[in-house]
Formats: structure tokens, C-alpha cells, sequence
């Protein structure tokens, strides 16, 4: 802010301190006692109470109601009639003064309580020469009522409003403005007659109405000025004595107002006006603002015509709002169903919404969109590039907080990335989930909008840094750039309810998961006791086989030919193949089951016993062993030693025949993980089987060759895939084969 | 006398094989044959059929993991927990060293288990094993006859 914007403000704020509630005098077209409504004696008077009493004020202190008017004036019977719960002046009768008072006129008498006190305003009865007396309002009242049915839209609704009250007061110019967001009041509908200035279409400054005048006029809904040369009349004495402090006079019909609203009206070159507050929904929505050239009265019965139109037209204005409103959530209720069936059919949110592009965006009302999880980030229609709209995820993520961000300005708002507004407006953006990086981003273009002010929006300051009101109200145009469509409060609130709907079907995903586990669970557990049983069955048969078999060689086998003897040593391995297979599933399925137990394992102190171990295998022939000094490994010492054994017997084994053979068993370091991987000089096998390779009973060889059950590669991978580390084989024909795996340096500690 | 080897086994090839193998480990000693764990509670506690058998109880007990009726567990639950019983020397037959009641009938106090061998004549050597160790190496427990060292074998 510039040092005069800071002066500017300091004066509005100071205008918005002025406590006009309390002026402490009145206008002078009528007079006010103060009373006390248990024994109606006078506390305070308006000074102008002599001109029509004949008695100056301070001596009617004291007096009571009844010595001031004409005896056959029962105030304290009318009063039974003044309704107990609102705070407007109430036309209670007509009456004449005392006799022998300056004023033989019959004066109407309007009374309120307020502050502890009973307010008695005196009104003459005066009608504009130019105005023929209406009589009754009541049919103007029903026409006007029937008329807002057929009002299409709400600038017509105002209009004919504004028409009505200008026939009824006979105001020189009637305006009805709405209030934006900031506060601004723009003017949607005037009547006016030749020679006033039209202000259609123009906005007023919310500074035009200072915050205090606000509020009082969201519950005093009108006000009259009938000459803004007036000089005030001043309450005698200045002190309410029921509070001990001023008078609050914020219902009283004869208030005087502030100087500064007079010298604005003066500068705006009317001299009478009057205003009527539209409420809705307890909220000063806007005014419907009549002025004059010259002074004006404004008889009581108009006054109360027009304040039941405002009410009529408040009334109205709701009823629409709250009727769009509702159409409002309906369509944005619709939406979430449409992409809350889409997620279901997808079975996944972010597919569901890139499904539905065009309502993803109609839902916002936005032309981009952007769908975030944690693997990827989809872009729909007009939004940042790529890069850009992770750089505000991050920035998301970095503020935390709500789940739910908006802001019609992106520039202003996120000072850390200046050049996402180069491609949106605005962003409208929920997480789904912060801890897995799942948001939902929406954009609106910025849009460039020229706004025609009655007059220049800055107030100029006096000598004492009061604020002096303003001189012109000529039409000045103001270009507003930055600002995308402001994010509507219902679609704010709808992405929430989309936000819970979209947690909702995770949730139900996560529970389906967890259901998913523990079938997997008994169906584990009835795997564990199937092959628990198929090798205790299967067992013992082989085992009857293979002894049978013996037995029957041992006893009869003297007798029987040499085809004989050979078929019954068939029978004899084929049962100790079988017998050996089962035990080799059996440790299989054990792998995926056990518990592993970590530990720090020396791979150079393993591999040398399994050396030991297979040196019966390879005894006689020509190996020539290159070991690698080999890293400490943390896994599961008799897991990594299965694995480790099945490799070597492996190589062992496919370099039969060759002379020499070579084996060399090695390590590599990568960020993260270490490589084990053993080579050979054997027969090496087809890279198209390279896949096949680590299946249970795959077997790459024909069995006269290479003995084998087709399950030590099957277990090698499980058991390093237990510790989270991977397996693959390189090879060619003949040309020798490597095994690799690897292990985390860090184990996951599960 | 030797006291008897009881041997309670369901299977009929199991058993003939066991039995061929006891014969070959060429023990003296009588083999009672039990088809399920209730028969041999029956024999051990002298109950019903067995009310009237000869006193005395058997140098050594080869149970069988899985028994009709009354299971081998079982079976020895009740000799650990019979005071007359306890003492008997108890051996498991099982077909795999991965049944997870292996466990259990080390907590129940068994004094050893075999996994019956595919090869017949690991079986032999393995039955013959313990025959020896239970029934004749082993110091008979009391109420046990005393038996005479063999000289030769």
C-alpha cells in the first residue's frame, strides 16, 4: 500500500468509527420526547420542542406526557396497542398539543421503545404539492405483489419495484442497487426523470457506505432525509438518564444523520433522499435509493407503503435465491452421482473422472481440470502444463491444513509459483488424500473485467483526515485483471461432499483389500495343510513302493530275467524320484510360509560350505573356482543358504563334460542393494526361456541329461523375493549361463 | 524273558514293512502288534480284551503319529500322565519330518521319532537303531527283567 492508499484507509475507517446511531439531535420537521414509559414523565426533549409547545425543553423535563397534549389523549391506553417485540416507530394516533400551544395542527405521534426509553416522535401531517393524495395503498400494494409473479429476472423485479416506489414518493430519480462481495453496490435497475443523471449499470465504492451505516440499516430498513440543509435540533439534556450515556436513537424516524452524508448528498446534487434496505437472508443485500433534486417530505403512510414494498421485494429476492440455490445443488448433487457411478464402474477414482472429462469441469463450472495420484497426473482441458501443476500439488502439500484451497487469483495468492497465472486465473483444489498425493485441481481462465464506476473510488481526505465525500459521480471505467470467476460457495461446499463420497469408495476399496487378505489367509492356511497332507499320503505309498520293490528284488530277484531286473530298478527310482519331489514341494511351500530371521550372513563363509557340502558331486572333476571376496548380506541365513546351494549345484551340475569347468561367483554394489550372481562356462540355455526359467517344474533339459526335480530355480526366486530382492539369468547355448539376484541393503523390517 | 517291543501301527503295508525290518535288526525281543491308539490304551492299562495280560510293561513303544480312534499323541499323552506308564520309552513313526505335531510330541516327552525312510533298507537300518538302543543297550528301566548281554552281533 502507498502512504496515500494508508491515509485513505485510516479515513474510511475513522468514517466507519462515526457513531451515528448517537448523533444526539434530530430533524427538525417534527419534535421527540424522551419518556419514561412507567409513569410517562419527560427525560429529554429536542430543543425545536418550543416552536410547537411554546415551553423551551429544559422546562418540560420532568413533566408528564399528559400536560403537553389535549386531554382527550390517552397515551398510556394506546400503548397496550405497540407491539412488544420490534423496536420501529408506530403510528399510535393523531393528536393535537396542550391548549394554548403555538401549534393547533393535528400532528401524528409515532412511538418505539429503545435504549429503556419510549420514544413519542411528532409528526405534521404534510403532502408534496406534486403528489395528489393516494388514499389507500392497499390496491397499489396488491398490484405490485401480483406484478413480481411475472418478473422473469431480477434486474425486472427491481425495476418494477423501483417504479413503483418512484409513483408513490414522487422522487425525482429511484435507483435499486446490489452489493458485491467487496461491498460495491452496482446499480441494476433506475427510473428517473429529465435532468438527473442515470447511474444504470454503475457501481458505487463500498466506502460510499461506511460499515456502521451498514448495519444499521440491515435493521432499520428506512430512511428519509427530507432536506439535506437541515439544521439539526439537539436532545436537552444530551444524556439518556436510564443509561447515562447518549441517546441511541438507531430506530427513531426523526434521526439526524452524519454532516459527511450531508455534503455527499449536496455533491451529488440532491438535497432530499430516502432509502430502503433489501434484506435477505438477515444480510443487506442492497438499496433501493431515492433522491431529489429539491427538498422532499415523505408522508408517513408513504414511508410505510414503501418500506412493505421493500419487504415484498426482500421477501421475493430470497424466495429466487434460495430457488436457484436449490437448482444450484441439484445440478452439482447430479454431478457427484454421475462421477461417484463412474469411479464404481471404473473400480478407480481417478480412471472414473478421466472418464467424464466434460462433467469433471461442468461440476466447477471450470475449463481445466487436473486429476493427481500418487503414480500419475491427468490434465483435462485448459490448465498449467504438466510441471506447473505438480509444482502447486506441492505447494499444496507443503500448506497442509484444509483439504479443500481456492483462489480467484493465483498471482496475488501463491506468490511462489508467479507463472501459473500466465496460464489460469484461478484454482479450486481438494485432496482426497495427502498422504498419497490424490488431488483434484480445477481451473478458470482469468478474466479481464471493466468495471464502470459512478465516479473515481477514492475519497479525498481534509485537513483534519477526516473524509471529505466525494465531488464527482461521473462515470469512470476501471480495468480489473487477474481475477478468474469467484469460486461459488456451493461448488466450495459440493467438492467437500465430493471429497467424502470419493473417501467413502477408497475406504470400501481398502476394506474389500483387507477381506481380499484374509481369504488369501485361510486359503494359505488350507494350501499349508493340502500339501501338509498330499506328502504324508503320498509318502507312504512311494515308501511302499520303493520297499516292495527292494523286498521283491532281494527275495525273487535270483529268478527273474534281466528285463525283469531292470523294470523293477525302475520302479525302484521312479518311487525315490516321486519321493523325493514331494519333499522338494513340500520345502517349497515352507519358503512362503516360515517367518524369515535376519541376520548379518558371510556369503564368502557360505559359499565355501556348500562347496564342502557338493565336493562329493563334482568329485574327479576339473572345476576351476574364481570366488570373489563377497560382501556381508543381511537376510535369513538358512533361506540365503537354500538359495545360494541350488545356484552352485546348479552350475555344478551344467558344466558336466566340460574341461575344465569354470565358476565364478561375484558381486556388484548398486545404490540400495547388492548383486550376487554366479557364472558358468556350461551349457548355458535359450534366452527366449529365460522367463520359464524361475517357474516351479520348468525344466530346461531332458532329464537323461540333467537329472533334476525343476524346482530349485522356483525356490531360489521365492526365497529372494521373500527378502525383496530380484532374480534374473543371462545365457546362451553352450556358451554358459549367470544367475543373478539381489538383496536391499536395508530390509524392510517386517 | 525280554520284555516285548509294542509296535501300534495302522497301516497293513506300514506295518508288514516295519515288521520285516524289526525281524531283520534281528532283535529277540517279542513284538505285541496294536492297530490304534485306543487298542493300545486298552493293552497298556490292562483295560477290556487286555484285563488279564501278562504283568509287566513293554521294553520300548512304536507309536505311530496317526492312529485311528485315539491318536499317537494321545496315546503317549496318557503314558506320560499314567505313573506306572511314564517310564516307558516311547519312539514316533512318522511320514514326514514337516508334521507341524512332530513339535507337540516333543513337548508331550517322546524319546525319539523316526520318519519312515523311502528306501527300505534306511528303514531297516533306522528301526533296527532304535530297536537296539530302546530295547536292548538302554538301561531297562525298574520293573524291567534285567536282560543278558548278547555276546557276539
Amino acid at each position: 500500500m502507498t502512504t496515500a492508499d494508508n491515509a485513505l484507509a485510516a479515513a474510511v475507517e475513522r468514517c466507519a468509527e462515526e457513531p451515528i446511531q448517537i448523533p444526539g439531535g434530530i430533524r427538525p420537521h417534527g419534535f421527540l420526547l424522551v419518556l419514561d414509559e412507567h409513569d410517562l414523565r419527560i427525560l429529554q426533549a429536542s430543543e425545536n420542542v418550543e416552536q410547537w409547545l411554546g415551553l423551551p425543553a429544559r422546562e418540560l423535563v420532568g413533566c408528564t406526557f399528559a400536560d403537553v397534549v389535549s386531554e382527550s389523549f390517552d397515551l398510556r391506553a394506546r400503548l397496550e396497542r405497540l407491539p412488544n417485540d420490534e423496536a420501529f416507530p408506530f403510528h399510535i394516533g393523531d393528536l393535537r398539543l396542550r391548549q394554548g400551544a403555538p401549534c393547533t395542527d393535528t400532528l401524528r405521534l409515532l412511538t418505539h421503545r429503545h435504549d429503556q426509553v419510549l420514544f413519542a416522535e411528532f409528526e405534521p401531517f404534510r403532502q408534496p404539492a406534486d403528489l395528489a393524495d393516494q388514499g389507500d395503498y392497499y390496491p397499489l400494494v396488491r398490484g405490485f405483489v401480483s406484478s413480481l409473479h411475472n418478473a422473469d429476472s431480477l434486474e425486472e423485479l427491481l425495476q418494477q419495484c423501483v417504479v413503483q416506489v418512484k409513483r408513490i414518493t414522487g422522487f425525482g430519480r429511484v435507483k435499486a442497487y446490489r452489493f458485491d462481495a467487496e461491498g460495491n453496490g452496482e446499480v441494476l435497475a433506475e427510473q428517473a426523470d429529465a435532468g438527473y443523471p442515470s447511474y444504470l449499470g454503475l457501481r458505487f465504492p463500498a466506502a460510499d457506505i461506511p460499515r456502521q451505516a451498514r448495519d444499521l440499516y440491515r435493521v432499520n430498513r428506512i430512511r428519509v432525509i427530507e432536506d439535506a440543509n437541515y439544521q439539526a435540533s439537539p436532545l436537552v439534556p444530551a444524556i439518556n438518564p436510564r443509561t447515562g450515556k447518549p441517546l441511541d436513537m438507531s430506530f427513531a424516524a426523526l434521526r439526524s444523520v452524519s454532516p459527511v452524508h450531508l455534503q455527499y448528498m449536496r455533491n451529488m446534487g440532491t438535497l432530499a433522499s430516502m432509502s430502503l434496505s433489501i434484506v435477505v437472508d438477515g444480510q443487506l443485500w442492497g438499496l433501493i435509493s431515492c433522491h431529489h433534486a429539491q427538498p422532499r417530505v415523505v408522508e408517513f403512510r408513504t414511508r410505510t407503503a414503501c418500506e412493505l414494498l421493500s419487504s415484498v421485494l426482500s421477501l421475493q429476492i430470497e424466495t429466487r435465491l434460495s430457488h436457484a440455490r436449490t437448482r444450484q445443488l441439484l445440478d452439482l448433487r447430479q454431478h457427484i452421482v454421475r462421477m461417484i457411478s463412474s469411479m464404481a464402474d471404473h473400480d478407480s477414482v481417478s480412471e472414473g473422472l478421466r472418464d467424464l472429462p466434460e462433467v469433471l469441469l461442468a461440476f466447477a463450472g471450470a475449463s481445466g481440470a487436473a486429476v493427481i495420484s500418487a503414480e500419475r497426473c491427468d490434465l483435462i482441458g485448459q490448465t498449467p502444463p504438466a510441471a506447473q501443476v505438480t509444482g502447486l500439488v506441492h505447494w499444496l502439500e507443503q500448506r497442509g491444513e484444509e483439504a479443500v484451497f481456492h483462489s480467484d487469483n493465483l498471482r496475488r495468492d501463491i506468490d511462489e509459483l508467479p507463472e501459473l497465472a500466465a496460464h489460469a486465473g484461478g484454482v479450486l483444489a481438494v485432496a482426497i488424500s495427502q498422504i498419497h498425493s490424490h488431488y483434484l485441481l480445477w481451473f478458470r481462465p482469468e478474466q479481464v473485467r471493466t468495471v464502470d464506476w459512478a465516479g473515481r473510488p477514492d475519497k479525498q481526505i481534509g485537513a483534519q483526515g477526516a473524509l471529505n465525500p466525494r465531488n464527482s459521480f461521473d462515470r469512470w471505467q476501471e480495468q480489473i485483471s487477474g481475477y478468474c470467476q469467484p469460486w461459488d460457495s456451493l461448488v466450495i461446499e459440493a467438492v467437500l461432499e465430493l471429497r467424502t463420497a470419493v473417501l467413502g469408495i477408497v475406504l470400501r476399496k481398502a476394506e474389500e483389500l483387507a477381506q481380499l487378505a484374509n481369504e488369501l489367509r485361510r486359503s494359505n492356511k488350507e494350501l499349508e495343510a493340502f500339501s501338509y497332507s498330499v506328502s504324508h499320503d503320498l509318502r507312504a505309498p512311494l515308501r511302499h513302493i520303493a520297499g516292495y520293490t527292494e523286498l521283491l528284488g532281494e527275495i525273487e530277484g535270483q529268478g527273474l530275467s534281466e528285463r525283469g531286473k531292470r523294470f523293477l530298478q525302475h520302479i525302484d527310482e521312479a518311487a525315490h524320484f516321486a519321493g523325493s519331489l514331494v519333499d522338494n514341494l513340500l520345502n517349497f511351500s515352507q519358503m512362503g510360509r516360515s517367518a524369515l530371521r535376519l541376520s548379518d550372513v558371510d556369503l564368502n563363509t557360505l559359499v565355501d560350505s556348500i562347496r564342502q557340502e557338493l565336493a562329493p558331486d563334482y568329485e574327479g572333476r576339473d572345476i576351476v573356482w574364481d570366488i570373489a571376496p563377497l560382501p556381508k548380506v543381511i537376510a535369513d541365513p538358512a533361506f540365503i543358504n537354500m538359495a545360494l546351494h541350488n545356484l552352485i549345484a546348479n552350475a555344478i551340475k551344467y558344466t558336466r563334460g566340460r574341461e575344465p569347468a569354470h565358476i565364478a561367483i561375484r558381486a556388484r554394489q548398486h545404490r540400495g542393494e547388492t548383486e550376487v550372481y554366479i557364472r558358468d562356462n556350461g551349457v548355458g540355455f535359450d534366452m527366449a526361456y529365460a522367463n520359464k526359467l524361475f517357474g516351479v517344474f520348468q525344466r530346461l533339459h531332458r532329464m537323461e541329461d540333467f537329472e533334476g526335480t525343476g524346482i530349485g530355480l522356483a525356490s531360489v526366486r521365492r526365497i529372494i523375493e521373500r527378502h525383496d530382492g530380484r532374480v534374473w539369468a543371462e545365457g546362451q547355448v553352450d556358451q554358459g549361463a549367470s544367475f543373478h539376484f539381489t538383496l536391499p541393503r536395508q530390509p524392510a523390517t517386517n | 524273558m525280554l520284555k516285548p517291543i509294542l509296535l501300534v501301527e495302522d497301516n497293513p503295508r506300514d506295518l508288514e514293512l516295519t515288521l520285516l525290518a524289526l525281524e531283520r535288526s534281528q532283535l529277540a525281543n517279542e513284538v505285541i502288534v496294536l492297530r490304534d491308539g485306543a487298542e493300545a490304551l486298552d493293552y497298556l492299562l490292562r483295560r477290556n480284551t487286555y484285563a488279564n495280560r501278562d504283568d509287566g510293561n513293554p521294553a520300548v513303544l512304536l507309536l505311530d503319529l496317526k492312529l485311528p480312534k485315539v491318536d499317537g499323541l494321545e496315546v503317549l499323552k496318557e503314558v506320560r500322565a499314567t505313573a506306572e506308564l511314564r517310564s516307558i520309552p516311547t519312539v514316533m513313526l512318522t511320514s514326514s519330518r514337516e508334521e507341524p505335531d512332530l513339535l507337540r510330541a516333543y513337548e508331550l516327552g517322546v524319546n525319539a521319532y523316526v520318519v519312515k525312510p523311502v528306501e527300505f533298507k534306511e528303514f531297516v537300518a533306522a528301526i533296527s537303531d532304535l530297536g537296539v538302543f530302546w530295547a536292548v543297550l538302554n538301561e531297562p528301566p525298574p520293573g524291567s527283567l534285567r536282560l543278558n548281554r548278547r555276546a557276539s552281533n
